[in-house]
């Protein structure tokens, strides 16, 4: 379904990505791992367009796609739920929603999507016309989620969901991302938390400073000695 | 006394609403291509430039005036966006003030050589149409400023806050990231941004130039007042605009009524030192905190 050659991205003179290959299957759920600044997030940049790389190539559904606009991309069935949520905080949740659906053609037929929203996160149903910059970090990460569902995507680009939230909220969101993914949705997942992540995803990724590491089934990675000594503090 | 009052109250709602008109547009330029327009003033001079050439020479009524100048200045809006703006946003402060301070400096030159520095009157079919009443008269051209500008209020008002365009600038003034993710067009945006803000410099022109004179200077004089009521109000903040450019309008016209003229511009100044000393957010700042 996506599949990134060789892909690199530099800001000045810093090549914060080096040239790193992924594939992505259909139904999937895969996730990155790495530490801080390895290149997780700018992974996520390259894939829906807010940055443009500096060479290699991005695949999806069998058409490339590299270098074309973010507005595109999300066309093109690709949602980026951004690292620190990134909602927009003066505007109501229901509006937040509506601009997640803001390509989408058919508006007049959001019905089904506010619904699954609202089953996932009932919470954002009832603050509905509460300004977004109120809401607590679980609430707005789970419109930022939200947010993202509402364009329909085929692909969902979730940048650490769970920082800084809470242990049970934590476990309330990996159950959702996993939901999301039986309905359908193939999840590409960056998490701090290694441990958690690779209980749910598929298969994994681990980038070090700009460059694909070591990659396989996530219950592989799960018993990988560097893995365990480098992201799992075992 | 109460007639003196009345009249500088009006005359308060006159500078208020010219300066709220011109404020908008630099505070959303501001607030959404994250450029301080230097040259807006410009912009208001020659939007009165331009409606006095439709209703003077051309003798069109004064309203349809208005309304040719508002659009071929959004016209002249998009220009500057697509020619001056666009390739400055990513260029470092310096640049974009050095840029817009020239095409000030160049459009009020251009001004000077095609229309002559000398102040030209504007009479239009309401200057000496008078509304009396507890034995003051009031021009009907001064009555159109307030009322006009009541009404390019409520529809910007409506624009912003239940169209998709305006949740979209929304959204491009307070996260451009993310408006790019939900697929919105950050150049289309920023077009329709300016045109929008030069046309109502342009209807602040027009509707204020029969009252005052139209010359090219006019921009140069306006822009610092307005300057003090964007900051007032807040970078960025439309609402702020509005309440500030009305409560130094009303300031300046009550000082220069009962206490002298000479004080009418101190004032302005004074309150907003006075403002960034003890509120720098301005006095509408943003007050949700966003959550990390
Ligand atoms: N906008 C930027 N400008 C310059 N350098 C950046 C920018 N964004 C990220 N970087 C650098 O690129 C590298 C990768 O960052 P990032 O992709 O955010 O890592 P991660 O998400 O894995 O923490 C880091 O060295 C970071 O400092
Ligand atoms: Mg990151």
């Amino acid at each position: 379904m996506l599949k990134l050659s060789n892909l690199a991205v530099h800001y000045g003179r810093i090549k914060a990505l080096k040239g790193i290959d992924m594939e992505v299957a259909a139904g999937e759920i895969v996730t990155l791992i790495g530490a801080n600044g390895a290149g997780k997030t700018t992974t996520l940049r390259a894939i829906s367009g807010l940055v443009r790389p500096a060479g290699g190539t991005v695949e999806f559904e069998g058409r490339t796609v590299t270098g074309l606009d973010a507005r595109e991309i999300v066309k093109s069935g690709i949602s980026h739920c951004p690292e620190g949520r990134q909602i927009f905080p003066r505007m109501t949740v229901a509006e937040n929603l509506e601009l997640g659906a803001y390509t989408r053609k058919d508006k007049h037929n959001l019905d089904a999507e506010y619904q699954r929203v609202f089953e996932y996160f009932p919470i954002l149903a009832e603050r509905r016309r509460q300004l977004a910059g109120t809401l607590s970090g679980g609430e707005q990460q789970m419109l930022a989620i939200g947010r993202a569902l509402m364009a329909k995507p085929k692909l969902l680009l979730l940048d650490e969901p769970s920082l800084g939230l809470a242990p049970f909220l934590v476990e309330k969101i990996f159950e959702i991302i996993r939901a999301i993914n039986r309905q359908g949705v193939t999840i590409m997942l960056i998490e701090q938390n290694a441990y958690q992540a690779l209980g749910i995803a598929h298969r994994g990724y681990v980038l070090e400073t700009g460059s694909v590491v070591l990659s396989g089934p996530a219950h592989e990675l799960r018993h990988n000695d560097h893995v365990r000594k480098a992201y799992l503090g075992e | 006394m109460l007639q003196e009052f009345i009249q500088q109250i009006v005359n308060g709602l006159v500078l208020g609403s010219t300066y709220t008109l011109i404020a908008l547009g630099l505070t959303m330029i501001y607030g959404i291509l994250g450029i301080v327009n230097w040259a807006h003033g410009e912009l208001y001079m020659l939007g009165a430039f331009a409606g006095l050439y439709l209703a003077v020479v051309l003798k069109l009524p004064f309203i349809v005036a208005l309304l040719g100048a508002m659009i071929i200045l959004a016209v002249c809006g998009m220009l500057l966006e697509r020619l001056v703006f666009r390739p400055l946003r990513q260029a470092p402060e310096l640049n974009m003030i050095i840029g817009t301070l020239g095409i000030s400096i160049f459009l009020m030159n251009t001004a000077i050589v095609l229309f002559s520095p000398n102040p030209l009157s504007f009479p239009t079919e309401y200057s000496n149409e008078y509304l009396s009443f507890l034995g003051i008269a009031i021009t009907m051209q001064r009555l159109l400023v307030f009322f006009i500008t009541v009404v390019l209020i409520a529809l910007l008002n409506y624009l912003i806050k239940y169209t998709e365009l305006g949740k979209a600038m929304r959204a491009c003034e307070q996260n451009p990231d993310a408006a790019r993710l939900m697929g919105i067009d950050i150049n289309r945006i920023s077009l329709v941004t300016c045109a929008i803000g030069a046309a109502l410099a342009a209807a602040a022109g027009v509707l204020v130039g029969p009252i005052f004179l139209v010359s090219p200077q006019m921009g140069l004089l306006a822009i610092a007042k307005v300057f003090a009521v964007v900051i007032l109000g807040g970078m960025g903040n439309v609402e702020g605009a509005i309440w500030s450019a009305f409560i130094l309008g009303l300031a300046e016209s009550l000082t220069a009524g009962f206490f002298s003229s000479d004080y009418k511009d101190i004032i302005t100044f004074f309150i907003l030192i006075a403002v960034l000393i003890f509120r720098p957010q301005g006095l509408f700042g943003n007050n949700v905190i966003e959550k990390v």
